[in-house]
């Protein structure tokens, strides 16, 4: 059977999505399912950073596409697990190298050998996002609670409606809980009763993910981390998993009430 | 060398016949305006030939008037409508606003939001358009546009624009910019079971929401001009 394709794209830029693609990708093929990154930021690459692959980079999206090398050229292991694949976009072209019928392609070939294609958006609405979703049939929009940031995603969910890709899901990163409680920041009910589309998880605001990205180590290796957990539960739920919603997912009296009936 | 002139004469004068006869345009004027009808048997060059002819002649007369061009009778090619329009406007600035392609299809030229004047049928008043119903939520970004009332089922989210002629209604939460009787038409209103939008427009007035928390809706909320100003009533 034919891999998951899921863009995850969001709009804004500095929302999460090329964090949200490594720690998921990570914990899906720590969990066994074979997976393959692929970025399509072509001209501000970041996924191999955060991965920490940036020095094994040989041949990138650009050459397979222009049929420079073979997609397996250009596939880059992990350096800890050997069912992780990232396909790095290239940093001295434009994003008008690629077409999305290009994309279309490639994407369906790597879905035919993995569980898991994983595409890590561009932020905006032009060029680069019309490649990124063209091979995708899955959608995550990762957004902050952030006035902007849902704008954005609105506008992103539309254009992914317009091109019938109905499987939308969303992610909600850096939830501060203190400043909701406060009020100072929106909480999950407020985003989700603009944007209308499914949650799939909530990420809290975390000074780890800076660390970790510095390091070139994703977040969901550290056992303690809470973001990491969060990310782990949000690949968990991808891969159909039922769980219910954290405390940081449901703020409130029934928040607190399912804490004490799930423990 | 004798019969030449006469065969002249007598070219001349079948040419001045045919277009007593049958004029390759129509010049018609009701209360909205001018309305050329080309007629069916023409030919574009004839038809071209007698709009240059007329304009010279009666120059004040047709200096920037608009025109409806009525093409039911007699279709013709986009090439040809615009090279029409063009001359049309290079002879005496003549705008042609409005081109009617069948008795319910009629299109505007300039962008120019007028009511199209459909022909009264068996001498009943002429009925708008039917209102354009939109079924789901309006993401930022959407743009409607209506030429007579519009009605939204569900959200109208920021950053999506409505425009209507007439009334607008939505069934959900107003928060992105409706403006309401696009055409001028001050009666127009703005129904929704909430309104909290960027920016309220109503014909020429705009109004933006005060600051502050507002009072939940328990029912609806309209907005009309009520002395010169936009005021929304919460039900």
């Amino acid at each position: 059977m034919a891999g998951k394709t899921i863009v995850v794209t969001s709009g804004k830029g500095g929302v999460g999505k090329t964090t949200t693609v490594a720690n998921i990708g990570t914990t899906l093929a720590k969990n066994k399912h074979s997976v393959v990154m692929i970025d399509t930021d072509i001209g501000l690459r970041n996924l191999d950073v955060v991965m920490g692959l940036e020095n094994r980079i040989v041949y990138n999206l650009v050459d397979i596409i222009e049929g420079k090398c073979r997609k397996e050229q250009a596939m880059i292991r992990d350096r800890k697990l050997s069912n992780l694949f990232i396909i790095p976009a290239a940093q001295t072209r434009e994003k008008n190298s690629v077409t999305p019928e290009q994309m279309k392609k490639l994407c369906s070939n790597l879905a035919a050998e993995f569980d898991y294609v994983l595409i890590d958006c561009p932020a905006g609405i032009e060029q680069g996002f019309k490649n990124a979703i063209a091979g995708a049939d899955n959608a995550l929009v990762v957004t902050t609670p952030e006035v902007s940031a849902i704008r954005d995603a609105d506008r992103v969910i539309g254009l992914l409606e317009a091109a019938m890709l109905t499987q939308i899901s969303l992610i909600i990163n850096r939830l501060n809980l203190k400043m909701v409680k406060k009020g100072d920041m929106m909480s999950t009910e407020d985003i989700i009763s603009l944007l209308s589309v499914p949650l799939l998880g909530v990420v809290p605001e975390s000074d780890e993910v800076v660390v970790s990205t510095n390091r070139g180590v994703p977040l969901v290796h550290e056992k303690s981390s809470k973001a990491g957990a969060a990310f782990r539960r949000i690949a968990a739920r991808l891969n159909g998993e039922n769980l219910p919603p954290e405390e940081d997912e449901s703020n409130g009296f029934f928040g607190r009430m399912k804490r004490l009936i799930w423990n | 060398m004798s019969l030449l002139p006469f065969w002249h004469f007598q070219v001349q004068w079948a040419n001045a016949m045919s277009l007593a006869e049958t004029p390759p345009v129509k010049l018609k004027a009701d209360r909205n305006g001018l309305t050329l009808v080309p007629d069916s048997a023409a030919d574009f060059e004839a038809i071209t030939a007698f709009m240059d002819e007329r304009l010279a002649k009666s120059r004040d007369f047709f200096h920037e008037t608009r025109m409806v061009l009525d093409l039911r009778t007699r279709p013709m090619r986009t090439d040809e409508i615009s090279a029409l329009c063009e001359r049309l406007y290079a002879k005496s600035k003549v705008k042609v606003v409005e081109i009617r392609l069948s008795d319910d299809l009629a299109f505007s030229v300039e962008g120019d939001v007028r009511k199209p004047a459909v022909p009264k049928r068996d001498g009943r008043e002429p009925e708008s358009p039917a209102p354009v119903i939109v079924r789901n939520t309006c993401r930022s970004g959407v743009r409607i546009v209506s030429a007579s009332d519009c009605v939204i089922l569900g959200d109208v989210n920021p950053g999506a624009e409505i425009i209507a002629q007439g009334d607008i209604v939505v069934f959900g939460t107003l928060r992105g910019v409706a403006h309401a009787g696009a055409g001028g038409e001050r009666t127009a209103r703005i129904w929704a079971l909430s309104i909290q939008p960027n920016q309220i427009r109503i014909a020429d007035l705009v109004a933006v929401p005060p600051k502050g928390e507002k009072p939940a809706s328990n029912r609806y909320e309209v907005a009309e001009i009520q002395n010169e100003v936009i005021q929304v009533i919460t039900m």
